[in-house]
């Protein structure tokens, strides 16, 4: 056994430790994400005067200003901070589970299941509804498991651990196999409902209060959890299993995790706004030019990010042409796609 | 003998008929539900061969063959049928390329206005041979329009949010009526003044915020598929008690109206626009 | 003994039959059993698809035994917890392709993993053994860099400071000159002697580098379609006789007097 040098030995352009990049990482993001969720509600469509909007002398029921602040802009913001932390950080964990850069939340045909349940419920005109969440969100989330339990099943053989090829290839053809029967769907609809399932495919954070965003929180919160305890496996594991394992890390269970908390982060996410898109994908890579590759800066960084980039580009979507508005899918992706090539190009 | 010779003479005619490119067309198959039910209601419909998989109005279509609709017109049953006019959306240039290669006049038809839906009215009456069923029709909607008007006016004109789908049990997928078209113009002569008349669009899709800033006096929910009934009228109204501070929710004039003829621009559009005008000013009407 | 595998086979799942070296009844290892000493430092030589990585696989507790026991210090290598395990056994692989950009830093700080855990962050010591690790790998001057715009060389290297830094007892490698040049490999060998020499690690490479094997291991295990061919001293087991053997090649096996050590020149294919 070999103990620690005393003699330590200067490393050439030492990055600064890991606790202080934490701190410094978390606090900055943090601190753009809090931002995002202040700033956001201050402005729409409609200018309202935010100290009317919380003088108490005016009746609730006769404050306009206060119910376009806390009925119409709250939730809003709080189902974009949540939806965008969600996509990002499953977007960076199944980036390091499939060991592929290119990994989004929508890779395995997770949300392509949820759309298959909208697009049903939507077309059935389906009205029921489970406490606060209504019934297309609830058929989105129904669609989402199925999914996932399909992908799982297809990728695990009794007594293997899962296999992470066999997972792609099963996500990527069940994601096709889903996008035709949503396609036959939109075909059986009339035209009117044809058209808000395409709408729905949009993307949407105007959710309809905070009882929506209570009902999927909790799954939210689950998917957190474990997304906490994977940041250390996952750097080992995007470098191979093989030497993730002979560093200690579980690899089966790991990778069990990693994508059961991935699928249910996205199953949530997609539920509450439908599949908005480039968050996944972006966020990461944005979070990993600035901050380097470490998963647990990169995770919790990109969850932040993630939050108020979303935030964002809803406010974009919701002022740009008031007062009509533009879906927030199209904002992220005509947003996202060029600050990325740009910092791609910058980089090289 | 005479019989044969009858034929041969009605034969000629057409071919004559045809070659004069005047001859009023004799069978019609319509692609477009509003502009079926107009052929009936302007006294074509004997000429109506076949229609759209949309069409159920009036009665008389539920017996004549369906040959697809907007996207997925059946060309080969279409041709099979020998109509001498087609009444196809603007859109279909495809298919209007096909008809013309056979030979097969088409009536093109575009969403619009009221004026459209009267300036469309009447191409139709000269197309079928039917121009004074048109014009009789035509005013006949208009003294039905005028009615509602004149029952109106005077009134005030409360600010009037016409919705037009929206998800179930929640405030998610809202369409409304914009500034334009014929429903936008139709709540106009109803009383009503469209909250969203600014937004020179047929649809718009409003957020919570548009809506509790744009505070309706009076919401239309309009469903033509899938009506309100029963329980569910309590149901879909208490969603609306999530914007208490819009007017309308806080008097309950939240109205459901059902029934398809509610979207089509036909000629049942005067009975509609009443529909709208009882909801609206419900003590003009006692 | 220090690392023993007693009666040991393996076979990848016969119906998938995916490992090249399958043999008759989808066994890739058949009744192995060897030992490795303390402070050793073993090759383990045969033809391409005979085992040599499966063993190394086995002896690093990432496979297990379909029947036979690996053990490590006297216990059984499937009681001993994966992450206790790796603070005695690092293992090096042909080749390493991280799926995102790492800093040369991180992927030797990654190997504190198994003393850390999932939830501690490295400290001042973690720092002091990794920049150790770079430094007796003579990358400390690549800290910095990232690790995808090294050489082959270099990144071999920083790989073993990887495992290095796990502070192990005994270090598997698998082939870890097979991408270098000559001047890459001496070095890689220098490491590993001194490393033995100095620290005392255990040191088993798989390797088709006769002559890199002559030089620095002093105990050799020949393997040959799933089965131990012979074990035993460099200096009796390699010769022309179990060269053939072993790879059906003629070689002439001579003692190179300004080397040291012996030396292998294969002729040709074995008749």
């Amino acid at each position: 056994m070999t103990g620690p040098s005393s003699a330590v030995v200067r490393v050439d352009a030492a990055p600064q430790p890991i606790r202080l990049r934490l701190t410094f990482t978390l606090l900055g993001y943090g601190a753009l994400a809090l931002l995002a969720c202040l700033v956001a509600p201050l402005v729409g469509s409609t200018p309202i005067s935010v100290s009317r909007a919380f003088d108490r002398s005016v009746p609730f029921a006769d404050n306009i200003d206060a119910q376009i602040f806390f009925l119409a802009r709250m939730p809003r913001v709080l189902a974009g901070a949540v939806v965008g932390a969600a996509l990002a950080s499953a977007g960076v964990v199944l980036q390091a589970l499939l060991r592929n850069p290119l990994a989004t939340p929508f890779t395995l045909g997770i949300s392509a299941g949820a759309a298959l349940g909208a697009m049903l419920a939507i077309s059935a005109g389906a009205a029921v509804a489970l406490g606060p969440i209504s019934s297309v969100p609830l058929a989105s989330l129904a669609g989402a498991f199925l999914a996932t339990a399909l992908v799982y099943a297809l990728a695990t053989r009794p007594g293997r651990p899962m296999s992470t090829a066999v997972l792609l290839l099963a996500g990527v053809t069940l994601n096709s196999f889903f996008s035709a029967l949503i396609l036959f769907v939109q075909y059986m609809a009339d035209f009117a409902e044809a058209y808000r399932t395409v709408r729905w495919l949009m993307g949407d954070l105007d959710v309809g209060g905070f009882g929506p965003i209570a009902g999927i929180l909790p799954l939210v919160l689950v998917a957190f959890a474990l997304f906490a305890t994977l940041p250390s496996s996952l750097n080992l594991l995007s470098v191979g299993a093989d030497i993730a394992a002979t560093r200690g890390v579980d690899v089966a269970r790991t990778e069990r995790r990693a994508f059961l908390s991935a699928a249910l982060a996205t199953s949530a996410a997609v539920a509450l706004a439908g599949p908005i898109g480039f968050i996944g994908i972006v966020v990461p890579h944005l979070v990993r030019l600035m901050t380097g590759a470490d998963h647990r800066v990169v995770l919790p960084a990109s969850a932040l990010f993630g939050a108020a980039f979303l935030v964002g580009c809803d406010l974009v979507a919701r002022t740009v042409l008031a007062p009509v508005e533009m879906p927030v899918g199209i904002v992220t992706a005509m947003i996202g796609g060029p600050f990325f090539l740009w910092l791609l190009v910058r980089k090289a | 003998m005479a019989a044969r010779a009858q034929g041969l003479i009605l034969a000629v005619a057409l071919a004559a008929g045809a070659a004069a490119g005047a001859q009023p067309a004799a069978r019609i198959v319509s692609l477009v539900p509003a502009l079926t039910e107009m052929l009936f209601a302007i006294g074509a419909g004997p000429q109506v061969a076949a229609v759209s998989n949309y069409d159920d109005f009036p009665p008389e279509v539920k017996t004549l063959p369906h040959v697809g609709a907007l996207l997925d017109p059946d060309v080969e049953r279409i041709l099979a049928l020998r109509p001498d006019l087609v009444i196809t959306y603007k859109s279909q240039d495809a298919l209007e390329a096909q008809l013309a290669g056979a030979g097969i006049k088409t009536f093109s038809y575009r969403h619009g206005n009221l004026d459209a839906l009267f300036r469309t009215m009447h191409d139709l009456g000269a197309a079928t041979g039917h121009p004074a069923g048109a014009a009789g029709k035509a005013e006949e909607i208009r003294q039905q329009l005028e009615a509602v008007r004149a029952r109106v006016a005077g009134r005030g004109r409360p600010r009037v949010l016409l919705v037009f789908g929206r998800e179930p049990q929640t405030l998610r997928q809202l369409y409304v009526s914009g500034g334009a078209g014929f429903l936008h113009e139709m709540l106009d002569i109803a009383g009503g003044t469209n909250v969203f008349g600014d937004v020179r669009r047929e649809s718009v899709q409003p957020s919570q915020e548009t809506l509790l800033a744009r505070a309706p006096d009076v919401i239309l929910e309009v469903r033509a598929t899938r009506p309100v009934l029963g329980t569910e009228v309590g149901r879909e109204r208490a969603v609306w008690s999530a914007l208490p501070s819009v007017p309308a929710v806080r008097t309950g004039r939240i109205h459901f109206l059902n029934g398809d003829h509610l979207v089509v621009p036909g000629p049942r559009i005067g009975a509609v626009t009443e529909a709208f005008a009882r909801a609206i000013h419900p003590e003009a009407f006692q | 003994m220090f690392l023993q595998l007693q009666q040991v086979s393996f076979g990848y799942d016969p119906p998938s039959r995916r490992s090249r070296g399958a043999g008759p009844h989808g066994f890739s290892l058949r009744d192995v059993s060897l030992s490795i000493e303390r402070g050793s430092l073993t090759g383990l030589l045969g033809p391409n698809g005979c085992g040599k990585t499966t063993l190394l696989k086995l002896m690093a507790g990432v496979l297990r035994p379909r029947t036979g026991t690996v053990l490590f210090d006297g216990r059984a290598i499937a009681d001993i917890p994966r992450r206790e395990l790796a603070r005695h056994v690092a293992v090096v692989p042909q080749e390493t392709h991280p799926a995102f950009d790492y800093s040369v830093l991180e992927m030797v700080l990654m190997g504190r993993h198994p003393h850390l855990g999932a939830f501690r962050l490295e400290g001042p010591d973690d720092l002091a053994i990794a920049s150790d690790a770079l430094t007796a790998t003579g990358t400390a001057h690549l800290a910095g860099r990232s690790y995808m715009s090294l050489s082959g060389g270099e990144k071999q290297r920083v790989i073993i400071a990887s495992a290095l830094a796990q502070q192990p007892d005994v270090l598997l490698l698998d082939e870890p000159t097979a991408s270098l040049d000559l001047a890459y490999q001496l070095e890689v060998a220098a490491l590993l002697a001194r490393l033995r020499g100095e620290r005392g690690v255990t040191i088993v490479l798989a390797t088709h580098d006769l002559n890199l094997a002559a030089s620095l291991c002093h105990t050799l295990v020949l393997v040959r379609e799933g089965r131990v061919l012979a074990q035993g001293a460099t200096t009796e087991v390699l010769n022309s006789g179990m060269i053939r053997q072993l790879y059906d090649v003629e070689a002439d096996v001579r003692f190179h007097h300004r080397s040291g050590h012996l030396t292998v020149v294969p002729i040709g294919r074995a008749q």
